[in-house]
């Protein structure tokens, strides 16, 4: 039997993935994608369910030491100020986001021009901005034109309502006289491409059962298969396998049964988030690699960036109707994004904006700080609680710095025996700075805005939704992992088109920023088709 | 679920009237505002369905609270009169901050996904989807001040 070679092998069937085999596609070669997990059943979801507020967890947890699903393998976070959040299946990481789709800004991509930390990015906003409109007409993603604190952009549809609570919010942010804004959301607010529209669900960061959200699994596989490209599920990859002149030949996985395979590719391209990948490409030694595949600039699993992310809570005395619509999307303040000399840190945060906790989330956390009395006078505390408690979150950039990493945990393996990543990362005196200022910032924005309690969390651990800096770009073989349209400096044949390749962090939600790359990437290898490999 | 303490309880008899005796302290009826006493519902069939890890912690949980019942008034909880359960439940919860906290969480979930509580409220008893909720939009034109201040980014 002839040896079964497709064009082009992509690991993972995340943002990435979907977004660079949609383009890829009109080129007709054979692309195959392997995802470890499966396919989602949204009628699943815990939305569907009378008792959703309860059903979060542990199979929708955000944690994968938590939910421990088949398609999920360990990490050792034992050593990390955050711990990871993520989720295995066809749509990565997008079935549990919120939506919120922020993009990175000009300012983003040449910290070190602008600010003296970091690196410049080898592209820059506007190399990408084609990118983002397409991927947002791709995607479904919902806005409002002409924020001042991003370059003019039109979403393909109406913003999600902000409600009573937005409303609220918006007066007393221009009280200060703060930047605020309406989100852009990967969520469709009007019919769109065969989905119908966002009803308010509210708990879209456990999987929408609408298919409002735009998770790729809905917004973007089925048209990628429509068009061609396999998709395999429940086939767990190992190792990258390369030849005696540095080039990719393919790789070797596990199918859900736990029987060994060697699909051969012509091209092979890393989308497994900024854990995932480095973990792969660590695991994937050799005489030609000792210390990893595509490692000769010892960077992969470095830089590691999340964004320390902190919480402040308000309440307020009005019924505001908080706990209604998309959990994670309403609206952000960029009034403290860009870098001031006058403060003690360098760059900055967005605040962004969501809605309230449920009642059964109320009852339990307000119950247990005392200010929700057991007894006769509990339905007195209750209702001064419900429906009225707005979050501020404090989404912080965080800067490179090698030592923060992913590497191999000496002893844990997954279900398949396969090495597990050991997260290794503490925030830096500037982050410390950075959200001690947002706090003070958030608190004094719902003291504006009216709020009877102020209650601040400042940084949280269980954080780790943006895994980024793993496997950066550049133009340097030296300093960075891949080039400039993430083709590994090593391994001509070899792209990383995830998360791992950002050379800073921004301070925005990043899949929309990933997902862009990811197209800007596609678009590059089919410009250079006739000599990818030189 | 029923609306009783189920037979099939994972509590002895005696645990389930301290049990009941308990959530009745924590969650009482208010008539006026149409709401029952956490002892109505069936807290042991929720727990039993979507919280089965806590049943060895309420277990121990109740089992404290009869043995500090027994110890202080001579009795089990259950079987006190209600002024000396309101009585020693606020002198444990004086000296432990974790007292029946195990039961406390649950019984509040419990109570408020439970049909008669979220009615009382004013909300839908019924999953979100597919009949999801309505959120008005609001007036954007607060964002005037927001748009007349210009660009804040830097190139």
């Amino acid at each position: 039997m002839a040896e079964d070679i497709v064009d082009v092998l992509i690991i993972g069937a995340g943002a990435s993935s979907a977004a660079a085999a949609w383009s890829l596609s009109d080129t007709k070669m054979r692309i195959l994608c392997l995802e470890q997990g499966d396919w989602m059943n949204p009628a699943g979801y815990p939305s569907t369910n009378k008792h959703w507020q309860v059903m979060l967890n542990p199979d929708y947890n955000q944690s994968p030491n938590v939910r421990r699903n088949e398609a999920d393998y360990p990490i050792n976070e034992d050593e990390s100020a955050i711990s990871v959040a993520n989720f295995n299946g066809v749509g990565g990481g997008t079935i549990l986001y919120s939506g919120h789709f922020p993009r990175l800004k000009p300012s983003d991509f040449k910290t070190q021009t602008l600010d003296g930390v970091g690196d410049d990015w080898p592209v820059d906003y506007y190399a990408l901005e084609p990118f983002f409109a397409q991927n947002d007409r791709n995607m479904g993603v919902s806005g409002l034109a002409g924020d001042p604190a991003i370059p003019y952009h039109e979403p393909p549809l109406p913003p999600v309502p902000i409600g009573r609570m937005g409303e609220v919010m918006g007066k007393g942010l221009n009280k200060l006289g703060w930047h605020w804004w309406p989100s852009d959301s990967a969520i469709i607010t009007e019919d769109y491409e065969g989905r119908e529209k966002c009803i308010n669900l509210g708990p879209c960061n456990y999987g929408c059962a609408q298919g409002a959200k735009s998770s790729v699994d809905i917004a973007y596989w089925p048209m990628n298969q429509r068009l061609g490209v396999e998709l395999k599920t429940r086939c767990r990859v190992r190792e990258i396998t390369v030849d005696e002149n540095d080039m990719a030949t393919g790789a070797i996985y596990f199918d859900e049964d736990g029987v060994e395979h060697h699909q051969r590719a012509e091209v092979v391209i890393m989308a497994c988030n900024g854990v995932g990948t480095p973990r792969l490409l660590l695991n994937s030694k050799s005489a030609r690699f000792p210390d990893g595949l595509a490692n000769r600039s010892g960077l992969v699993g470095k830089n590691l960036m999340f964004h320390p992310w902190g919480f402040v809570q308000g309440i307020f005395e009005d019924r505001l109707e908080s706990h209604l619509g998309p959990m994670g999307t309403c609206m952000l303040s960029q009034e403290f994004y860009e870098t001031d000399p006058n403060r003690d840190f360098v760059r900055g945060y967005t605040l962004q904006i969501t809605r309230g906790q449920s009642a059964a989330a109320t009852a339990v956390n307000h119950t247990l700080r005392g200010n929700i009395p057991w007894g006769a006078d509990h339905h007195a505390g209750f209702e001064k609680y419900a429906g009225g408690s707005v979050n501020m979150n404090i989404c912080c950039e965080d800067l490179p710095e090698e030592c923060n990493t992913v590497t191999l945990d000496p002893n844990l393996t997954d279900s398949d025996g396969i090495p597990a990543p050991k997260i290794t990362y503490r925030l830096s005196e500037n982050s410390e700075r950075m959200m001690q200022h947002g706090v003070n910032k958030a608190t004094e924005a719902l003291q504006a805005a009216g709020a009877f309690q102020i209650d601040a969390h400042g940084h949280t651990r269980g954080t780790g939704w943006h895994l980024l800096g793993t496997a950066r770009m550049g133009n340097d073989p030296e300093k960075s992992v891949v080039n400039s349209w993430g083709r590994s400096h090593d391994v001509k044949n070899l792209f990383i088109i995830d998360g791992s390749i950002f050379v800073t962090a921004g301070a925005v939600n990043p899949t929309t920023t990933i997902q862009a790359l990811a197209l800007y990437i596609a678009e590059t290898m089919k410009k250079n088709l006739a000599n990818l490999f030189d | 679920m029923a609306d009783v303490i189920a037979t099939d309880s994972f509590l002895t008899e005696e645990q389930s009237l301290s049990l009941r005796a308990l959530l009745d302290l924590i969650i009482p009826a208010d008539a006026d505002r149409g709401m029952p006493s956490a002892a109505e519902l069936d807290l042991v069939g929720y727990v039993s369905e979507f919280a089965s890890n806590q049943i060895a912690g309420i277990k121990t949980e109740l089992e404290s609270l009869d043995q500090a019942a027994q110890r202080e008034k001579g009795a089990l909880f259950g079987e006190l009169e209600k002024n000396d359960q309101q009585t020693l439940c606020d002198h444990l919860r004086e000296t432990d901050p974790r007292f029946a906290i195990a039961i406390a969480v649950q019984t509040l979930n419990c109570y408020y996904q439970d049909d008669r509580v979220v009615i009382a409220l004013g909300w839908k008893a019924r999953p979100p989807f597919p009949e999801g909720n309505e959120v008005p939009q609001a007036d954007l034109s607060l964002l005037d001040p927001v748009r007349e201040r210009g660009r804040i980014y830097r190139e």
